[in-house]
Parts: structure tokens; sequence; C-alpha cells
């Protein structure tokens, strides 16, 4: 009996070892108790967001096929995936389509910062050096983003479930949402959040004193949501609803403060160089997701450099997109054009937008951040911001809304700052037509191949409405992608896009 | 905290030699004294390592309790194959141990599976949790761990060597295999065995020296290919262009690729002699020697040993160093002391495929001009490959040291035993190889597992005819694995091929060196480098009775309970008994002269612990820095900061996730007819693998990829049978006698998480009730010729997943009926797993003479070909700038049959030529003539001229003869895991060797 308690004994204190022998805490990945602790936790779930937008955005080129292949306007030499997005021929059965229409990354931004916000107290608590300065500005970037995620989703999908929670743990499969409601409610958000917002980031911006995170202000310039990024992006949601007086609204306050923000207009070789406007981050990138080459962030896909350039300007063959001559000429037919225009004889000005003009293939080669931004052919390794929007891009939605507003005179004059900028006559109607036609077009050449042209056109066409196939799709949901197959089989709740069943 | 560890330490250092107290040198009465199996060492009590540890015989008998599953298990027959791994050796040696080979190279990957898999095989990860446990003397062998795939893009290889470490088993060093393939024999080497264990034992030193010398010299067959070239292809495709464009063109922006249109080309329109460069007649040789010595109270066994394995195609090979010392000693009758020390150094070849490289370096280049079908052209790239390297190098070591004290009835052993691997891969690419950019890579990598283990037993005297023994057994396993991984691109120049680093600390002027460690050979921002470690501790204890009466009757019970760090907190410990059955009838039922000489039924029921891959497991809810897309999953961060969220690729992981387990039984019946010159053995088995972890698609609309739950179940049923007999046996004469080993197994899924009754994951659909390893596919009934032969329903024709059929598109089953083609009308059907495998086995003796036939097959598995699904997809597959549009040197070789698919309309956006069809479904059943050998015993005729000659044998082999298969592909065995065959599996080579046995006393 003795022997057996002792060896009792002996066995719980064996037992009591090896427990701790069974303790591991893990250093591939953080647990929940080693999380929300520190500063150092809010700011890698804050970076970790933004990198999630950026992931969104980059993951098989999503923001280019969207904007800049969907119109058709460029055309697609080879990839067969691309032809059936120019031929609005989504249900295609292709690996790139398929991840274009499924959100998940989407979500993954919206329960990143659900959780966030959630869980932002915890290191509230328990870290003194977390100020209530950074937690605000914190809270405010974390919801400028949740609210853009939202806006993204809509133009692609319609409705889309609203999901404001983390229901972490306690996932239930949700429907989708009206659309206008979840404007509505990015919206809201989105003011909220400017309201926030600092102009700069360790800049001695009242709103943000102090170095933000311990960093000055060269490491944050440009990467991150300032006061100005969401009042451009509020534009382009307010656009998108047909709601103009709020675009004019959002618009004229970019317009009035846009150098507190240390913006300026971007001179047409500052956007061309490939080490000019794209490359790694700046004020000008009003709202960009940078890939910072001196951080070792360059990457092969995720840039439309991989979509667009091919030789000479990088080693390839053949561009993955092009837009061919005939198109060229149509849409850049003013003289003196600084971006691209033909001369006299027929020969290009500059090789600014298009490489190559005269070749089988003209490569469209505004965005050519190669390597560092450099010009070495080579490797193709690209380090382009992702830039959602800029002042120019603003200026030309202010135009766009005081033209539908009835204040032609102050459109004209947004319009002709971009003009004059790019070397064109002022707008004359006479010559460039219907201002809403010129507005539209001075867009396209401007904003070519930043993901904006086919949310452009749908806006343009619900303006003039000219164009009776495309305000069919407009009414017939075609505007929309098809919800990926994938989502409606985990969730019974979602439904498929009518005109994609 | 770490006193208290050490306390564990220690304590628990009076323990367990789980190997030993199942050894026993299984003599077969009935099989004739092989000249290759006779061994010269006598065993002694060192030698016999149940004696070593210091018990008696084992009081039950083991050998027909716990059915090992090998028609014999004497390496000596195995090694008359000149293997390269212990897969190899095993292939088709074992009923109920099935071994994928997906390729011929040496030294690469392979998987074996004993008694089904216990889940299904979606990547490849999953192969790493279906393997068996590998015991070397007693000491659990550790494997890669798949973590590192995390960083890959690709799945193709690993990174780093991904050499086999199974290649490093020299069996000329080995005394016994056996395969335990259930937990009542398994059990008792815990929750690491769930999916069985292979038993090593090596060759132990006996009293007096002995020297042997093994060796063997062969030549490795170049395959004879049909090879074609451009002009091939060109009128292949032609016929597409001609049937589905008026122009040849199919749409404006079409284009024709460049390198089939100009038949002046005489670099792909020439002479298709590329094969030559590329295969080869190779060399193979093994040697190992070994001398041992010693007395009854200290001996010694030393061996070396070399071999070279070179690969047919593509200038593969693998080396391997080996060199093994085993040391007993008895300072006092009570006390035993051994050690082991196996070293080995691996070294591997790889292949040049394109793909491989691509996938290594992430970087895909332009593909619009393949590789040429000119010799001289592919060697001018093999050229280029010859100014940079790629070492593929291992090292493998396993040592124990083992205190064993021995008081009559009551034996206790401490043992202390090392498993630690390290792999490197250090790589160039030079510039010429890449469109003008260089690439490095280095990789350092190591598995190593620590043990501590103690065993008591205690051995109860009844003076009648009862037997009985107990055991308890503790131990304590520390694994880490890690690696560090870094890669380069684009080097300043061809001659520093090393990623090399600024080292100096200080400036000349003693201020801080702001270049400190950047890169100095490759540009600072396109390095890369990656470190990963995960650790897993294993705690066990366990109890064991083993009872047996009046030799009729034995009955085993196993009690054990296992805690894992990888399990969680709150879910650590697991209990699993086993409980073994046996009864020898040959005394209760069998009369002398009966027909029947031996007859023995076996029963076994137990449960056994599953262990969690990732410690990911362990951890709840986590976060982690996942912020990468498609083709970049490794960002590094967000604005040069390192980030934290959520792993929503990697999947929601939540609280309360209980261990997996897999319950098992085994009815088995062994029999002896006509005084045992037929024998055989069959086992029913039952084994559940249940509770087990799966990504199960879902929460989207939170960001996540899948959400890790638990409660799949997979039920393998089969049974194993062993069938030998002496059909002939003259003493003088000839003799003849044969072994047939087979394996009937079919799998079925039981339970899905959630109580789902089916789930698609990826290209697969799993459906409870059905088999695991199927294939989900369209089902294939012909062409539509016309438009107007699509259906119509309502006004509207049949669509593919929305897309209107159309002229030229396959005609798919329309299985539920609703005039649309979607993934309701995708059929289960075919397995990737053979239903029946097995060996057939012969041997023929003349005099001294004798003649071995050993066949291996597989029945009623499909194969998935997709090499001919890729050769007409060529459309999709020309115009992708992905990974699947890489063509290899191989495109240029004539496989498989075109004739037998009809021609579909390749620009067709619902891809006509889509692998998951039941077009590209073929019979993947085989029979191969593994090996033939001849061998002449000259043992009479050395002992006569050399006294000190204890044995001379020698022989000649010829493997991998022929096949029998109605594939229409290269080789049915050249398959992946998931059953598909892609065409980049190198060739199983035929190879002719020579070899020699010697003994020397």
């Amino acid at each position: 009996m003795k022997i057996l308690r002792a060896s009792l004994f002996f066995l719980a204190v064996l037992a009591a070892g090896c427990e701790k022998v069974l303790d591991i805490d893990s250093t591939r990945t953080v647990g929940e108790k080693n999380m929300w602790n520190s500063l150092e936790d809010t700011r890698g779930a804050l970076m970790g967001t933004y990198g999630l937008v950026r992931a969104a955005m980059a993951d098989h080129n999503a923001h280019w096929l969207y904007g800049d292949v969907r119109p058709g306007e460029f055309k697609a030499p080879i990839r067969q995936d691309l032809k059936s997005i120019m031929a609005n021929d989504l249900n295609a059965s292709y690996e790139s389509l398929e991840a274009l229409s499924n959100w998940r990354r989407w979500f993954a931004v919206i329960n990143s910062a659900n959780l966030f916000l959630e869980r932002v107290g915890d290191v509230k608590a328990a870290d003194p050096r977390y100020t209530d300065n950074t937690m605000k500005v914190d809270i405010a970037q974390i919801r400028f983003l949740r609210a853009f995620a939202y806006f993204y989703m809509v133009r692609i999908w319609g409705d889309v479930p609203l999901i404001t929670t983390s229901h972490d743990g306690n996932f239930e499969n949700l429907p989708r949402e009206d659309q206008l409601k979840v404007l509505a409610w990015a919206e809201n958000e989105m003011k909220e959040a400017a309201k926030d917002l600092p102009y700069k980031y360790s800049a001695g911006d009242e709103q943000q004193p102090g170095n933000y995170y311990n960093e000055n202000e060269a490491r944050w310039e440009g990467a991150l949501a300032r006061k100005l990024t969401a009042y451009a992006v509020l534009a382009h949601i307010a656009a998108w609803q047909g709601d103009y007086p709020n675009v004019a609204n959002y618009t004229k306050f970019v317009m009035d403060n846009y150098t507190r923000g240390n913006n300026g207009w971007t001179s047409t070789n500052d956007l061309t160089n490939s080490n000019g406007l794209f490359y790694n981050k700046k004020y000008n990138q009003l709202f960009g997701l940078n890939f910072d080459w001196g951080h070792v962030d360059a990457s092969f896909t995720g840039h439309i450099e991989e979509l667009t350039l091919a030789a000479p300007v990088i080693n390839k063959s053949t561009p993955d997109i092009y837009l061919p001559k005939d198109s060229i000429l149509s849409i850049f037919n003013e003289p003196q054009d600084q971006r691209f225009s033909i001369d006299t004889i027929g020969q290009p000005l500059s090789e600014r937008y298009f490489t190559n003009f005269n070749g089988k293939y003209p490569i469209f080669s505004k965005i050519k951040v190669i390597m560092g931004g450099g010009t070495d052919p080579a490797f193709r390794i690209f380090s382009s911001a992702i830039v959602f929007t800029r002042l120019e891009d603003v200026a030309l939605l202010r135009a766009e809304a005081l033209a539908v507003l009835g204040e032609p005179q102050g459109a004209r004059e947004m319009l002709n700052i971009i003009r004059e900028l790019r070397g064109l006559e002022p707008y004359d109607e006479a010559v460039n037509g219907n201002l809403i036609d010129a507005i539209f077009k001075e867009r396209q050449r401007e904003l070519m191949g930043e993901g904006h042209r086919w949310y452009d056109l749908v806006r343009y066409h619900k303006i003039r409405g000219l164009d009776p196939a495309f305000t069919n799709l407009i009414q017939s949901g075609g505007i929309y992608w098809p919800v990926s197959r994938k989502l409606l089989n985990q969730n019974n709740e979602l439904h498929q896009n009518p005109y994609w069943e | 905290m770490r006193s208290l560890y050490l306390l564990c330490f220690f304590l628990l250092l009076a323990g367990l030699r789980v190997p030993e107290s199942y050894g026993y040198a299984l003599q077969d009465p009935a099989v004739t004294v092989d000249p290759v199996r006779a061994d010269s060492l006598e065993a002694d009590s060192l030698g016999n390592p149940v004696k070593a540890f210091g018990a008696g015989e084992s009081p039950v008998q083991e050998q027909l309790l716990f059915n090992n599953g090998l028609e014999r298990e004497e390496p000596g027959f195995l090694t008359l194959f000149p293997a390269a791994s212990l897969q190899q050796y095993l292939k088709g040696n074992a009923a109920g141990l099935y071994v994928l080979e997906p390729s011929g190279e040496p030294g690469t990957e392979q998987s074996m599976l004993i008694r089904g898999t216990p889940m299904p095989l979606l990547s490849a990860k999953d192969r790493y949790q279906a393997q068996p446990l590998v015991v070397l003397d007693g000491i659990p062998l550790i494997e890669e761990h798949p973590f590192a795939y995390d960083i890959q893009h690709y799945d193709f290889n690993r990174i780093g060597p991904a050499t086999n470490l199974l290649t490093s088993i020299d069996l000329d060093n080995i005394e016994s295999v056996e395969v335990l393939k259930d937990v009542s024999a398994a059990g008792i080497y815990g929750p690491r065995a769930a999916n069985g264990v292979i038993v090593l034992r090596t060759k132990q030193p006996g009293i007096g020296r002995g020297i042997s010398f093994n060796s063997y010299m062969g030549m490795v067959q170049r395959p004879g290919v049909t090879t074609i070239n451009g002009e091939y292809e060109n009128s292949f495709r032609r016929q597409f262009y001609d049937r589905y464009t008026a122009t040849g063109q199919y749409t404006s922006d079409d284009i024709y690729p460049l390198y089939l249109s100009d038949s002046l080309n005489a670099s792909y329109y020439g002479p298709s002699n590329w094969s030559e460069a590329y295969y080869r007649n190779a060399i193979i040789y093994g040697i190992n020697a070994s001398i041992s010595g010693g007395t009854d109270r200290a001996n010694f066994r030393f061996s070396l040993g070399t071999m070279n394995n070179e690969g047919v195609a593509d200038e593969t090979g693998l080396k391997r160093y080996s060199a093994m010392f085993h040391v007993n000693m008895k300072p006092v009758e009570w006390l035993v002391f051994s050690a082991m020390v196996n070293g080995n150094r691996v070294e591997r070849d790889r292949n040049r495929n394109l793909r491989d490289r691509f996938a290594q370096m992430n970087y895909i280049p332009d593909l619009s001009a393949p590789l040429a079908p000119n010799k001289e052209e592919f060697s001018g790239l093999l050229t280029a490959y010859d100014n940079g390297y790629d070492d593929n190098k291992s090292n493998i070591v396993e040592g124990f040291g083992r205190l064993a004290i021995e008081l009559g009835n009551f034996n206790m052993a401490t043992r202390f035993a090392v498993d630690y691997n390290e792999g490197y891969r250090d790589l160039y690419y030079p510039r010429a190889l890449m469109e003008g950019n260089s690439y490095a890579s280095n990789y350092y990598g190591s598995n190593q597992r620590l043990i501590a283990d103690n065993l008591a037993t205690y051995d109860l005297d009844f003076a009648s005819q009862h037997k009985l023994r107990l055991e308890a057994g503790q131990s304590v396993q520390w694994d880490t694995h890690k690696y560090n991984y870094a890669y380069a691109y684009k080097g300043y120049n061809d001659f520093i091929k090393l990623n090399l680093l600024d080292s100096d600390p200080k400036l000349p002027n003693g201020e801080d060196n702001p270049n400190y460690l950047v890169p100095s050979a490759f540009p600072r921002e396109l390095v890369y480098k990656f470190l990963d470690q995960t650790k897993q501790n294993l705690v066990s204890f366990y109890g064991r009775a083993v009872y047996n009466y009046d030799d009729r009757f034995d009955v085993a019970l196993l009690l054990r309970t296992d805690g894992s760090s990888n399990a969680q907190p709150t879910e650590r410990w697991l209990f699993a008994p086993a409980l073994t059955l046996g009864w020898d009838a040959e005394k209760d039922l069998l009369n002398s002269g009966s027909t029947v000489s031996a007859l023995y039924v076996r029963a076994g029921a137990g449960r056994t612990g599953r262990l969690n891959a990732y410690d990911n497991f362990s951890q709840g809810p986590q976060y982690t820095a996942e912020i990468g897309f498609t083709g970049n999953l490794t960002t590094p961060g967000y604005n040069g900061f390192g980030v934290l969220t959520r792993p929503y690729s990697f999947g929601w992981v939540g609280y309360g996730i209980p261990w997996a387990y897999s319950d098992q039984l085994n009815l088995g019946v062994e029999a002896g007819l006509f005084d045992g010159r037929l024998r055989g053995s069959v086992d029913f088995y039952y084994k559940e693998d249940k509770n087990q972890l799966l990504g199960i698609p879902s929460f989207a609309q939170f960001g996540y990829q899948q959400s890790y739950e638990t409660g799949m179940s997979v039920r393998n049923t089969g049974l194993d049978l062993i069938l030998s007999g002496d059909i002939l046996s003259r003493q003088e004469g000839l003799s003849w006698s044969a072994a047939l080993n087979m394996n009937f197994n079919q799998n079925q899924l039981t339970a899905l998480p959630r109580g789902l009754d089916e789930l698609v994951i990826g290209d697969r659909l799993l459906r409870v009730g059905a088999s695991v390893d199927q294939y989900w596919l369209w089902v294939n009934e012909g062409i539509y010729k016309a438009d107007s032969e699509v259906p119509v329903r309502d006004g509207s024709p049949m669509k593919f997943n929305g897309i209107t059929m159309k002229a030229g598109d396959p005609k798919w089953k329309d299985v539920n009926g609703d005039n649309q083609i979607d993934d309701q009308d995708r059929v289960l059907q075919g397995n990737m797993l053979p239903k029946v495998s097995g060996g057939f086995h012969n041997e023929f003796r003349y005099q001294n003479w004798s003649l071995n036939l050993n066949f291996y097959f597989n029945l009623g598995r499909e194969i998935l070909n997709q090499q001919m699904a890729n050769r007409f997809d060529f459309i999709n597959r020309e115009n992708g700038r992905s990974i699947s549009s890489v063509k290899e040197i191989t495109y240029w070789e004539k496989r498989g049959e075109y004739s037998k698919y009809p021609l579909y309309n390749p620009w067709s956006s619902v891809m006509p030529y889509r692998a998951e069809q039941d077009l590209f479904l073929e019979d993947g059943s085989f029979l191969k003539l593994r090996t033939i050998s001849i061998g002449y015993d000259l043992t009479d005729w050395i002992k006569s001229k050399q006294p000190g000659a204890a044995r001379l044998f020698v022989y000649a082999t010829a493997n991998n003869v022929f096949t029998l298969t109605p594939y229409t592909g290269p080789d049915p065995e050249l398959v992946s895991y998931t059953g598909y065959d892609t065409g980049y599996g190198l060739p199983i080579p035929r190879t002719f060797t020579l070899g020699i046995k010697m003994d020397l006393k």
C-alpha cells in the first residue's frame, strides 16, 4: 500500500513536470494570449489590414482586370482568360476568373478591421505607451479601410453581406445586403473616419502630434490613409451612387485643402517616369498601397506592368494586354498631348504612354516601375504602388459633378487644370464636343491603367444613356461580377447575381 | 520551471526499450536455409536483443500473435534488388504495405501506406501525415516536416534537398525487417505508429571475429523512346485549325506559335535527337563491408558502405556513404551497456526540369519559345548549367546509448537516443539559364528527435503452465524541425555564386558599418530570407501485460496514455488501450498426422492516437503574417513593418480540438498444411481513423479560406493474404518454392466534420459512404458536332457553368437532368489507390544454383492521364503564363495514344480538354516482373580453399524487366499521390547487376 501511494505521488510529480514539456509556445504563430498586449500588436494589426487591402487588389492583378481589362478596349493577344473578361464572359472556367469572382480577400480586410476595433481597447489598457491619440488615429484608419473594402465590393458584386463585427468563433452564414444600404453605411463610416484622420503623419499635424509609432514623416509619407484620402474616396462613393451634390462637396474639400496634405499636381514626366509618381510611396498617391523597393517588397505580380509591359521595355515577347494603334489614335486625338500624340507625319512625339507604337503591339508603358524604378529590361519584378486615387482624379471627378449639376463654368475650370497640365489647349466645345464626353475622355487618357475605366464607363452611361446595350447591362446587373460558385456552395444564404445565373 | 523539466527528464530515464520487447528472430522453419540469409554470426546473449535487454524469451508467440505481413523478412533476399531506398526494397514484399514511387529519379521522396490511406490525400502536406513510422534499432526515425510548404507557391518539391531520408538505410546492415500493421503490434510505439510501423533491426555483433563483404555492380539501361519534332506537333494541331477555323485563326488576334509556324526552322523541324543528351546508360554499385568481434562480455560491429545509384535520365543520381558502429558491453553479470551510431551522408544530383527550376525560383520567364528537340541546342542548355551548381546533401545520424539492468525476473533499461538529420541545398543558376538573371539559393534544414525512455519488466514465475510478463514504460520525445532559407536574384556577375554579406561590423575608421550584413553580391532588395522552427514534444506512459497459458493461449493487454504538445491544452492526453488474443489451435484441434499441421488464430483490437502535424492547432485562434497573394505568398510586411493578421489563407482554428485516433481490429488465421509445405495466413482488418481535422471551405464572409474542424473519419477494411508453398522440394534435384502476398483494401469516408454528407475541396468531392480516393469527373459521351445537337430546354440550350454549349464541345452527361452541366454532374469514379496489390515470388533451386522471379502487381486502380489532357489542351497551355504552360524537353517524346480522343474545339471557354473528365481516366492495373536473379552458392568451394570462409554467394539480376498494363501512358507507377500522371516522373529504369556476398571468419 505504501509503495502504491509512493508511486502514485511519484507519478503525479512526473505528470506535472511533463505538462511543462508539453507546453510549447509556437514560434510560428502568435496565440491569442500573446496578441493585443502592446502597441507593436496594434501596429502589426493595422499594417496587416493595409496589407490585406493590397493583397485583395493585387491578387491575380484584380484591380486592373476589374477596371482596365473588362471594358475591352485593351486587347489580349494570348491569354484566354483575359479574352473572356473582355467579352464579358465572366463564367468562363479560368482560375483567374474564379479568383476575381471570390470576395474572400475583401472580407479578410473587413474581419481584420472588425477584430481590431473590438480588441484595440485591450492594448490601450495594457500598454501605457499606446496614447489616446494614436488609438484614435488607428481606429480612424481601420474604419476607413473597412468602408473602402465595402465600397470596392459593391462596385464589383452589387449587394454584399454587411458584417461589422468579427463574429470570432461564432461565424454564421449571412445573406447579402442591399447595396444602397451598404454604401450609405460605408459613406457614413468614412465621414466619421475623415474627422479623425490627420493630413499627414509624424509631421506636426494637429490631429496627430509627435512621431506616429515612433517613425518619422518619411516612413509614412503617402503610405497611410489621410484626411484627403477619405474625402477623395468619399467622392468616389458618392459618384457611384450618382449623388453628385455630395461629389461636389467632397471634392471641394480636397481642392481647398490639398496643399495641407502636401499634394500637388503631377507633371507628365513624373507621371510616366519609372521612378516617378508610382514609385515607392508619395503624398501625391492620395490613396496608394505601396510595394516599397527598399523594404524588399517588390513583386512579380500584382502590378499593371505584368499585364502591359513587353519588349522592348522588358524581356517578354508579347504583352498580356495592349491597346491597338487605332484605339490609341482615337483616344489621344489632340496635338501636343504630352502623354501621347503624333506629329504631322504620324510619328509619336514621345514614348511616355506608349512604346513601340509602330510595332505589332504598342506597349502601354505609362507605368513601368521595373525593379527599383530603373529601365533594365531583364528582370520582371516591379515595385509600383497601387494608386487608387490621386489629385487629378479628384479634379476630374469634380469637373464631372459640376457638369452634371449644371455648373459648366466650374467644370471647365477643373477640366482645364488637367488639360493644361498635359499640354493641351483649354477645352473648347467646338473642338472637344460635349463637356461630359470631354471630361470622361480626359479621365480615360489621364487615368488609363489605374483601374478606373470600367467604373467610369458605368457612370458615363448612367449619365448619358446613349448606348442602349450598356444601359441594358446596367439595368440587368450585368455590370457586376458573378459570385464565385465556391462562395455559393459554402453559404446557402447567398444567391447568384441574376444576370449570371 | 527548468528544474521541473530536468526532473521530468531524469526521472523518466528509467525505462523503455520499446522495440526490443518485440525482438525475436523469426526463423521460419519451413523456409529452406537461404545461402544469402545464412549468417555466420552466432547469436549469443549479447547478440540477441531480447536477451541483451535482460528479459528472457517473450512468453507469448509474438511472431504468430502479431502478424508482420512479410512473407519473408530476411533483407538478404531483399538486397538482390539494387534499390536506393527502403521503400523500393519493401515494395511488393509485404502484404498491406503499398509504396508510391512517382518518379524513377534516385532519392526522390516516396510515400508508403500501410493498409490504405487514413485520410484523403489532398495536398503534398497530407502525404506526410499518412506515413508509417520507421524504427531503426528502437529509434523511431524522424521525418521531414511539411511546414516548409507554407512559404512555397508550388508544392512539386519541398524546398531544400527534398531527399528521401530512407535512402540512408543500408539493407546490408539490417538483420530483420518487420512490418507492424495494426494496433495490437504497433500500439507499443504510441501515436506515431497510427499508420503502422516498419521495424528494422541491425545486425548484431557476435562472439569471435567476423568479416562480411557484400557488393554489387550494375548498369542502368537507357530507355528507348519515340521522339517527335515540330512538324509532328504542327500537323497534330493543324487538325484543329482545319476543323474549327476558316482562316487558320480562331479569332483575329489569335496567334499561331512562332516555333511551329516556320517549317524551315531546323531547331524545331529538324531531327528530334534530344534524347541522346537526356537519357543515358548509367552505372550503379553498392559496397558494404563489416567487421565484428568480441567475447561474451564485450563485442562490437563496425561497417562501412557506399552506394551509387545513377539515374537513367537527366544525369540524376544518388550517392550514399555510411558508417555504422555497434558496441555491447557487460561489465558485470547484471549490467549491459549498448551503444549504436549510424552515420550517413547522402548526396543527390537532381533533375533539371524547367518546371522545378521555375517553381524553385518562383519566376516564370517568357515561355513563347520552348526547348527545341534538337540535341545541339539542348546540349547548349545543359552546358549553361555547368556554370552553376545544385548541391543537395543530407547528413543523417542515429544513435543511442542504453543501460540495462538484469536482475533475473526484474529488468530495467534506460535509454537515450538521438535521430538527427540535416539537409543542405546550395543552388546557383547562372545568368545564361534565365534571360540574363542569375539566382542563388541556400537552404539548411534539420530535424532532430531526442528520446529518453525507460522500461521495466517483471517476469512472474508460476510453477505451472502460466507465464506472465509485466512491463511498464515511459518515454519523452523532443522533436525540433527548423530551416534557414534564403534566395536572391540577379547577382552582379556570374563569378560570385554565393549570397555574400558584408561581414564587417565596423568601418576602417571605427564607426559602425551601415552595410553590415547587407548582401554584397546580390541586390539587397532582391534577397529573401526565411527562418522557421517548430517543436513537438510527446510524453507517453504505458503498461503492458503479456500472458501465456500452456503454450496455447496468448494474451497481450496494452494500456497507454500519451500527451502531445501539438494537442490543445485542454485536450493534452489520450488514453489508448489495445488487447490481443491468440490461440494455438494445433494442440486442441489437430491430430498428429492431419493435413493441417499448424493452426493459429489471433484477434486484436485497440486504439491509438494520431498526432497533429502542426503546432498551429494547439494554439486555437491565432495571428500570423499572411498578407501575400497568388504568386507572391511570402510578402514580408506592409510599408516595411511586420504584420499580424488572422491566418486567413491557412484557415480558422478554434478551441476544443480533441485528439484524432485510430480504432483498429485485426482477425487472423495462420495455418500450415502438409507438414508445413504449404503455409498461409489471412488477416482481416478494420481500421477507422476518427476525429481527424479537415479544412472545410467556409467562413469566406469572415475572410477565411477554410475552417479546420474535427470529425472526419476514414475506414479501411481489407484482407492481408500470404500464401507460400514448396511446390517442388527434392534434396538433390530441382526445388521450387513460391510465395504470394496480397492485400485487398477498401476505404470509405464514414464521417465529415459538422455531420456533413459531402464536401467539395478543390477538384475532389468527399462524400460520406464513398471512397476517399475517388476522382470526381464529368462523364464524357462524345462530341456535339453541330450547334443543333446541343439539347434545348425551355428555349435555352444546355450550358456549362453558365456558358452556352456549342458545336465542338464535349457531350458531358447531364446527370441530374437540369440541362446545365456543372459540379452537380460530376460523378465519383475510379480509385487512385489499388484495391488489390501485392507480390508474387518464385524461387527455383538446383544444386548450388538458384533462380528468383519476383512479380509486383496492382489491380483495380485508375490513373488520370493529365499528360494527354495537357497535350490536347494546347491552346490554353500555349497561351498561359503559368507554370502549367511550361514545356519540358520531354514534350518532344511521343507518349500515349492520340487517336483515342475526339477532336474538340480547343478554343471553347468550356475547356473541352480539362483533365477532370472520364475521357482521361484509364485503368492503371499492372503486373511487373520486378526482379529476375540467378545465383550460385560457392560456399563449399570457398571453404575447401579457405577454411576461414563462411559463405560465398554470387548472383546476377535483371530488374524492372517488363510491365503488363492496359495503361497507355509511359508507366502506370509514375503517378503522383493525386492519381494524376503529370508526365514528370522520370522512368523507372531497367537495371542489370552482378553481385557477391561473402562472409569470413
